[in-house]
Parts: C-alpha cells; structure tokens; sequence
C-alpha cells in the first residue's frame, strides 16, 4: 500500500509541481526530437 | 527500499535537467511496478524471512523475473528506448540507467534472493548484500539518500530559477515536498501501518 501511495506522491503530485520550474525543456547536445 | 529510489531520482534530476521529474520518478521504481501486476497473479511472490522480524525489510521477495540482473538490464532497456525517442537518445540512456539504478539499490538491502537470469534459469547463486537484516542502517541509508538527493534537486532548480523570485519559491517548495513525502513514505515502510 506504501508503495502505491509513494508512486502517488512522487510521480503524481511531484511531477506537477515541478512542472512549474522552468527547466531547459532541450538538451543542445541531445538528438531529441 | 522506496524512499531511496525517490531520492536517487531526485539527485539525477539535477543533472537531467531535460528530462521530466515523473519520468524520472517513474523509472526509479519500473521494475517495481512492473511486479505488482505479477505479484498479483502470483508469478512473482512476498515471504517473510526466516527468523526475521515481521515489517520493514523482514522479507524475501521472489521477483524472479523482474528483479533477475538480466530482467533488470531488458526492464530498463525498453523503458530507455521510448524515453530515448521522446526526449534524445543521452536522456534516453539516463532513464535506463535510473530503472537500473533500483536493481543496485535492491541489492544493498536485499537478503539473496536476486537471481542472475529470469526465472533462476540454471540455479545460479542468488545476490543479495542483506543491508535489511539491520532495519535501522537501512532506514538511515535510505534517508540519507532522500536528503542528498533533495538537497541536489533544490540547489540545481534555484539555479534554473534565478532571478525569478516565483521560480525559486516554487523550486524550494519542490524540493521541501520531496523531502516531506520521502519522510512520510519512509515512515510508512518502517512502520508498515499502511500494509
């Protein structure tokens, strides 16, 4: 149960939250497309 | 083992800037949440240890396919090779290296019950350093790598968000929760009043 309520946490809540700093979306070395 | 891989998650966040956090996050623990399905249907399994404690770490846990060094290494690959085309091949190989990064972590903790090859094909010897048979040594490793890795996410999102005050406040409010919900599932884990 601890495990699913981490993932929650973690990639849920976390992930929206640090959406909102403004990391460099492009790594100028990398191929992304 | 769930906080350290969060925080470990969170140190190469520092690093990989590019790549989102939830992708990150997600991959620390793709091999756990690819055996929760089979743990599930039973293919995989859960059993205390012999003369253990009951609770955190007290366990052996039969994830012989998703948790083989073998099925660690496929496991992360194919999580690599989608990020690879959505975020560049460099980020691609990171979050391989992420997913594989909780087989290394395992190994720490785990008594030996890591087979080499899916399945224990061949019945080679099992891996496994056993930290968990000291809990408390665990739990401190576990959040000393929550803190380190706070603490490296923090200090590479204030530079992100210099000189935008919105920014940085959002940036140590990011980081204060890592440390918070690692704390708080940490606690759980040790514990176990969640099950």
């Amino acid at each position: 149960m601890q495990f699913i309520i981490a993932v929650i946490l973690f990639v849920g809540v976390m992930g929206a939250v640090d959406a909102r700093i403004p990391w460099p979306k492009r790594d100028s070395g990398s191929a992304a497309r | 083992m769930i906080t350290g891989h969060f925080g470990l998650a969170a140190g190469v966040k520092s690093r990989a800037t590019q790549v989102p956090l939830w992708a990150l996050m997600f991959a620390t623990v793709w091999l756990d949440i690819v055996f929760m399905p089979l743990l599930v249907l039973g293919t995989e399994t859960i059993a205390a240890a012999p003369a253990a404690h009951v609770g955190y770490g007290g366990v052996i846990i039969h994830a012989d396919f998703t948790h083989s060094l073998v099925g660690a290494v496929l496991l992360s690959a194919l999580i690599g090779c989608p990020a690879g085309l959505l975020w560049g091949t460099r980020n691609g190989v990171v979050i391989g290296l992420v997913s594989f990064s909780h087989w290394i972590l395992d190994l720490l903790v785990h008594r030996p019950d890591l087979p080499i090859l899916p399945g224990n094909m061949l019945g080679l010897p099992m891996l496994g350093f056993g930290l968990w048979r000291f809990p408390a040594v665990s739990a401190v490793i576990e959040f000393a790598i929550l803190t380190t890795g706070a603490c490296l996410y923090w200090r590479a999102a204030l530079v992100t968000s210099d000189g935008n005050q919105r920014s940085r406040a959002t940036a140590s409010f990011s980081a204060a929760l890592i440390l918070v919900f690692g704390f708080l599932v940490l606690i759980l884990d040790v514990t176990g009043v969640t099950g």
